[in-house]
């Protein structure tokens, strides 16, 4: 049955801002599609791959040193105008999420702005009149309170108040086989897959799935620079918990798999989207492997249905997620299922197991161990999951590497198309923000 | 004290938070709650009802704002997903999300959604022009949080329909399937939701159930989430229960119900005021839930809280009270169906009788000042404030503007005439069975169940 055929690509363009919109900052950003396809640029991008270290810093939204002039100035200000010049006695508490060395920064401004301003220090005894500054916070601001009590027995309360702002760090583990995690891709925005269109050592070009986009970025000048947006269209709301896969294509730079639509894009420059409404199935894994399985258009699963059949099964039960482990003459598949369990189907038998893993797995094949390694997610400290890589000797899954902390709940972990690494989406539990990791496993570490 | 107020946001999300690794969100399901409250209406714009925590939970769940506040403060899109100001914030021109349906069919406009804020604000402007919504002449710098509240929430009128389930209909990710006002809410999934339908296939909401009855109900199974009262949650079960706590968000204080008449009626509230023993409350009757507070808004939403003094001065309140020639005795009311609200209101009524003031503890409804439970309004502080001198009859603000200053002084005027005697800041804890999962608390201390499922029993 034909279905609906949607195109449309985000342009971007400078605009006027009004006093206050949430629309998207939209910076003229130049569009760049030859150096995702053209060979011509590769010199270019060769070049600035020197620099991808410092571009994957730099796009982790590491927050500069705060600049805490002008509240300390304004301060100091409505402190002596209560004070008049003179000798104060100065008392300053930290009751905010401000590190010592922001606090101490702090205090040693405000006196120096105090001090500008006429304000000698002393002891109670000799002083004039006594401050307690508390360098506190709300949800928006710091708060910056001075209590001021007069020797004439006045009091008096002054206030300034600051934005905050702020940035959060990351974990790290290793043992003999290791699980080697690599940041490709934070935003506010949910993320539901990544794929790296283009690397050399290391990514310089990649796609991000979001909720309603697909949007290319590129390295370039020490960070990703957005090279074009697609939006996906889709005729019905997504279902909750929505999932979504790139693959990368073979005749075209990607596809995208969404609950009830797919989206594929064109195969010749300048690149545009194509969205239909669709229930074709999604592949599952990534090279090396075959099957397919069809994902139910309103919820957050696999039916169960697969194509082709594995084995005898046509059927097998509804899953969230899937990796194979090939053997000489078969392929073991482990379907993570709706109901919390691990179903492992070989084609002739099925067997269940709860392995303690999550409802997130995905297959690797590598240099290392057997050659292929089920990467699954567990549970670990209750705001940071875990994940790691096992394999598969006999019927028990045996682990290979030590668990790979995360930083928040993992949300995806999707194969990559080459099969020899995975994607893994996390919600930063610290900043809300979404974080994509590349997964790899690395041998004899 | 330092970093008190992220400390309550880290365990709201620890506990609260979905373990996605664990397991994928599942579909299915009826969640079975239970609440204090006894709402009798669903309209979010009636004030004739009290605004709870309840009725903010149930509004979020069956309707929609144009704009949310996520938990620090922020302003996200709603059913506007791209809004402008224009003129000094004169002008805001709201551009509403495409394909968007309220629960009996009808497709969201901008011309029923100006219905919908005209009805709740009537003194504000609001138009329509073709698919935008523009609300002009408010110049409002919190006009964003403002429509960010629940009684807020986009609703369809059905003027015609007798039937009161259906004379507002939302667009929320639950519709009504049975209404017994007061009494019993049951919420269908709304299978077309513009956020996803959600994973719960229902709610049902048995309301006007006390502590104790919720949390035997809970121990039963009959529940799988009940609030818990304040000083109780200690006793929950971490072994079987999710605890969950917001942040203080309720304010507990006494109110007046009249301006005071003269200046020793003055002088004999901020005695009063001074005797309270705050500390032995929160740590004995309280179980140390409660922040002492002599302010209306909390640190966590003001940043200053905790320069109003909430320290007992018995030798000044003493000398207040020898200020005047007499002091007639006051009832102070609390209410009946509280038990905790009882013992703290004969508490303050000793520390009045040692400064020689008459308190009559009493759970009639006439009472010359009341002990109240306030649910603050918002995280936005000038938002939250407001709404309490409004509630409580206080001297309204004379300026509103973004300054913290403004913002203290606004408070300090407030309580100046002692109408109001805060007394503490109160989280809001529930307890919720093991397999009730992404279950989380908004700054507002409503609970968000639109994401929520019900893990089932493995095989």
């Amino acid at each position: 049955m034909p279905r609906a055929i949607y195109n449309s690509t985000i342009k971007h363009s400078a605009i006027k801002h009004p006093a206050i919109s949430n629309l998207a900052d939209a910076r003229a950003i130049p569009r760049l599609v030859n150096c995702v396809l053209c060979p011509a640029s590769l010199p270019f991008c060769v070049r600035i791959l020197l620099l991808l270290p410092a571009f994957i810093l730099l796009s982790r939204n590491f927050a500069p040193a705060a600049d805490w002039h002008l509240p300390e100035q304004q301060l100091a200000r409505k402190i002596v105008a209560v004070t008049g010049p003179g000798a104060i006695a100065l008392t300053v508490n930290n009751r905010s999420s401000l590190g010592q060395r922001d606090a101490e920064i702090i205090q040693n401004g405000l006196r120096g702005e105090m001090e500008a301003l006429g304000l000698r220090f002393a002891r109670p005894e000799q002083a004039a009149a006594t401050v307690t500054i508390s360098l506190s916070e709300n949800l928006t601001s710091f708060a910056w309170v001075a209590e001021i009590r007069q020797a004439a027995g006045e009091s008096a309360v002054v206030m300034v108040a600051t934005p905050r702002s702020g940035g959060a760090p990351a974990g790290h583990d290793s043992v003999p086989m290791a699980l080697h995690k690599t940041s490709l891709w934070a935003q506010d925005d949910p993320i539901l897959d990544v794929a790296v269109l283009e690397e050399n050592t290391a990514p310089t070009h990649i796609a991000v799935l979001g909720t309603e986009k697909v949007s290319l970025y590129r390295a370039q000048a020490g960070k990703w620079v957005l090279d074009q947006a697609f939006e996906i269209a889709h005729s019905r709301a997504w279902p909750r918990d929505l999932r979504g896969r790139l693959v990368l294509g073979k005749d075209r730079l990607f596809d995208v798999y969404l609950p009830g639509v797919i989206c594929q894009s064109t195969a010749a420059a300048p690149v545009g989207l194509n969205c239909r409404d669709s229930d074709d199935p999604w592949p599952l894994g990534g090279a090396g492997t075959s099957l397919n399985a069809f994902f139910s258009p309103a919820r957050n699963f696999f039916t169960g249905a697969i194509a082709p059949t594995l084995g005898k099964f046509a059927m097998v039960p509804k899953f969230y997620s899937a990796g194979p482990v090939p053997r000489e003459k078969y392929a073991l598949w482990l379907f993570a299922a709706t109901d919390g369990r691990i179903h492992l189907i070989d084609g002739v038998s099925e067997r269940t197991s709860d392995f303690g893993w999550g409802s997130e797995i995905a297959g690797v094949k590598t240099a290392c161990g057997s050659g292929w390694q089920i990467l699954a997610t567990e549970r670990g400290d209750p705001s940071q999951d875990s994940i790691r890589a096992y394999e598969f000797p006999d019927r028990d899954p045996v682990a290979v590497t030590a668990p790979a902390d995360l930083p928040g709940t993992i949300t995806a972990v999707w194969t990559e198309t080459k099969g020899d690494s995975a994607i893994a989406i996390v919600r930063n539990s610290d900043t809300g923000s979404y974080e994509a990791f590349r997964l790899a496993v690395a041998c004899n570490q | 004290m330092k970093h008190f107020a992220w400390q309550w946001l880290v365990i709201s999300s620890v506990l609260a938070g979905s373990l996605a690794a664990e397991t994928r969100p599942q579909y299915g399901g009826t969640l079975h709650v239970a609440t204090r409250s006894a709402l009798t209406t669903l309209d979010p714009a009636d004030r004739t009802q009290p605004d709870s925590l309840a009725g903010r939970t149930v509004t979020t769940l069956l309707y929609d704002t144009l704009v949310t506040s996520d938990d620090s403060g922020r302003i996200k899109p709603g059913l506007a997903d791209t809004w402008q100001a224009s003129n000094h914030n004169q002008r805001w021109q709201f551009h509403l999300r495409r394909g968007v349906k309220f629960h009996d069919g009808t497709p969201l406009s901008a011309e029923i959604a100006a219905n919908s804020l005209h009805f709740a604000n009537p003194s504000w402007s609001v138009s329509a022009q073709a698919d935008v919504l523009v609300v002009e002449d408010s110049g409002d710098p919190e006009l964003l949080a403002e429509l960010a509240l629940p009684r807020n929430a986009i609703v369809k009128r059905n003027a015609e329909s007798r039937n009161a389930d259906n004379k507002v209909t939302g667009t929320g990710p639950f519709r009504v399937a049975d209404w017994q006002p007061g009494k019993k809410l049951t919420l269908a999934a709304n299978e077309d939701a513009w956020r996803g339908r959600p994973f719960l296939d229902a709610i049902e909401i048995e309301m006007g159930k006390n502590a104790h009855d919720q949390m035997t109900a809970l121990d039963l199974g009959k529940e799988e989430l009940v609030e818990v009262a304040p000083g109780q949650a200690h006793r929950v079960s971490q072994e079987h229960y999710t605890l969950l706590r917001s942040e203080p968000i309720v304010l507990l204080a006494l109110a007046f119900s009249r301006e005071a008449a003269s200046a020793d009626a003055q002088t004999r509230r901020e005695a009063l005021s001074l005797c309270v023993d705050r500390a032995s409350i929160g740590s004995v009757l309280l179980q140390g839930a409660g922040q002492p507070a002599a302010g209306i808004l909390p640190t966590w939403i003001s940043g200053y809280g905790f320069v109003f003094p909430v320290a007992t001065d018995l030798p000044k309140a003493r000398q207040l009270r020898a200020q005047v020639h007499s002091a007639p005795a006051w009832t102070l009311g609390y209410d009946a169906n509280d038990s905790l609200a009882r013992l703290i209101a004969e508490r303050i009524a000793l520390n009045a009788r040692d400064v020689g003031l008459t308190l009559q503890p009493a759970s009639s409804a006439a009472a010359d000042l009341r002990l109240v439970e306030i649910p603050l309004a918002s995280s936005d502080p000038w938002i939250a404030l407001l709404e309490v001198i409004q509630l409580a009859g206080l001297p309204a603000a004379k300026s509103k503007s973004t300054s913290v200053e403004d913002l203290y002084a606004a408070e300090q005027a407030a309580l100046a005439g002692k109408r109001l005697i805060p007394l503490f800041h109160l989280p809001v804890s529930y307890a919720a069975s093991r397999n009730l999962k992404h279950l989380s608390i908004r700054a507002d201390g409503s609970v968000d169940l639109a994401g929520s499922w019900l893990e089932a029993a493995k095989p």
